[in-house]
């Protein structure tokens, strides 16, 4: 309500100078002044009667009855009632909430709780993150903090997975696309949505190869698909630092080199991540190879050459030598 | 680039149309027969060392695949059907 007052504002002025001075005569037009305090009423921004002549006119009994209006605004603001309408609207839409949960199954249910937890970061592990993705190369402990056989959340431990950054990241490169999509004239709002669908489907397509894959190499590793999920989300992150040095420079070997770094920079951080969770303990429980020790490694590296694949192939089609 | 989604959910139905139809012959030929036996295990065939193998965990998902969707699939083929015809 508060953005449409500058626009009800320069509509509102003409039509009372004019209905007032056509009718009645008018020694003093209302100041500008007057008007100007109204403006910060919001959407009755009407010259205050009083500041007039006195002249008793119907636009003014009409302005004087939502002059009444600018009050009831402040009426809004510091009625107590108003708070415990909030506080009943709030209390209705969490029991909506609650019902429609409780409602789930109960196999949806634990997956919400625990989609939960990849949700569960803070600004200092979303800036760590991001500068661990670009730049993996000091030597650092690379193991996911563990608490009671439980992974820890995110907020806590820099290691683990999260779901905010490879969403935030998607949503990014849609709108950065369509920016490179309209630098080169090209843009439509279906662009918009056609690369939405994309990311989307290209990442259930990746997902679902990688389940299968898993699944057909009898492969029993502590990487959970869900993990598995948010691993394969961070090469959005390379995709947008790769369509913005195109975009800023607008020179295509600055953008290949963007792509080799973050190709080298993501494998690096990829293979350093899953390396703990896909091979097996190097704590001697298995003392011959019938897990499959190669199996292991070459779906690791399966896994990480995928993603510069994908990130050549989603960015490829934007850049026009 | 024009993917939708209903190119995947097409792509989704003629992959495991394809699964379908495989013949029950050709599986148990490249099984080497050993999947007849299976069923009458009862189920603790895992414990096997050699159902481990990628061959025998491609043929146990083609045939859960299998016997799972046999009947949906009719539904699923003839509903995409009808969508074709009526709006091409």
């Amino acid at each position: 309500m508060s953005s449409d007052g500058p626009i009800y504002r320069t509509k509102n002025y003409p039509h009372p100078q004019q209905q007032q001075s056509s009718q009645f005569y008018q020694p003093t037009t209302p100041s500008p002044q007057s008007q100007a305090s109204n403006a910060h009423e919001g959407d009755y921004t009407v010259p205050n009667p009083q500041s007039h002549n006195g002249f008793f006119s119907p636009q003014t009994a009409f302005y004087g009855s939502s002059n009444q209006a600018t009050s009831s605004i402040e009426f809004l603001s510091n009625n107590p009632f108003l708070n415990v309408g909030f506080n009943v609207v709030e209390q209705g839409m969490k029991d909506m909430t609650d019902k429609t949960i409780n409602m789930l199954p109960n196999q949806m249910k634990k997956s919400l709780s625990s989609i939960k937890y990849y949700f569960a970061v803070d600004q200092t592990y979303v800036i760590k993150k991001l500068c661990l993705i670009l730049f993996p190369f000091r030597p650092r402990n690379w193991s996911i903090g563990y608490n009671a056989d439980e992974p820890v959340p995110p907020r806590v431990d820099t290691n683990a997975p999260d779901y905010y950054i490879p969403l935030m990241s998607a949503i990014t490169y849609v709108l950065v696309a369509g920016l490179v999509l309209g630098i080169q004239n090209r843009f439509t709002p279906e662009q918009l949505g056609m690369h939405a669908t994309s990311v989307l489907i290209w990442n259930i397509i990746e997902i679902l190869i990688l389940s299968i894959t898993f699944y057909i190499f009898n492969i029993q590793s502590k990487l959970r698909i869900l993990d598995l999920i948010a691993y394969c989300g961070y090469k959005y992150v390379g995709m947008i630092t790769a369509l913005s040095s195109y975009l800023i420079t607008d020179s295509l070997f600055i953008y290949r080199l963007a792509l080799l770094y973050i190709s080298i920079s993501l494998s690096y951080f990829l293979v350093k991540c899953l390396r703990l969770q896909i091979l097996p303990d190097i704590g001697g429980s298995q003392p011959y190879n019938t897990n499959g020790n190669t199996r292991r490694i070459y779906l690791l590296l399966f896994v990480v050459l995928l993603q510069p694949l994908f990130i050549w192939y989603l960015t490829q089609h934007l850049i026009i030598p | 680039m024009g993917f939708t989604l209903y190119n995947l959910i097409e792509a989704a139905l003629l992959c495991i149309n394809a699964v379908a139809i495989l013949s029950e012959r050709f599986l148990s030929k490249l099984s080497g027969n050993a999947n007849i036996n299976y069923p009458n295990v009862g189920g603790y065939g895992v414990d096997y060392q050699n159902s481990g193998g990628a061959k025998q965990q491609l043929l146990t998902l083609i045939r859960s695949v299998r016997t799972v969707m046999r009947i949906p699939l009719i539904a699923f083929n003839v509903v995409t059907i009808m969508f074709l015809i009526l709006f091409g």
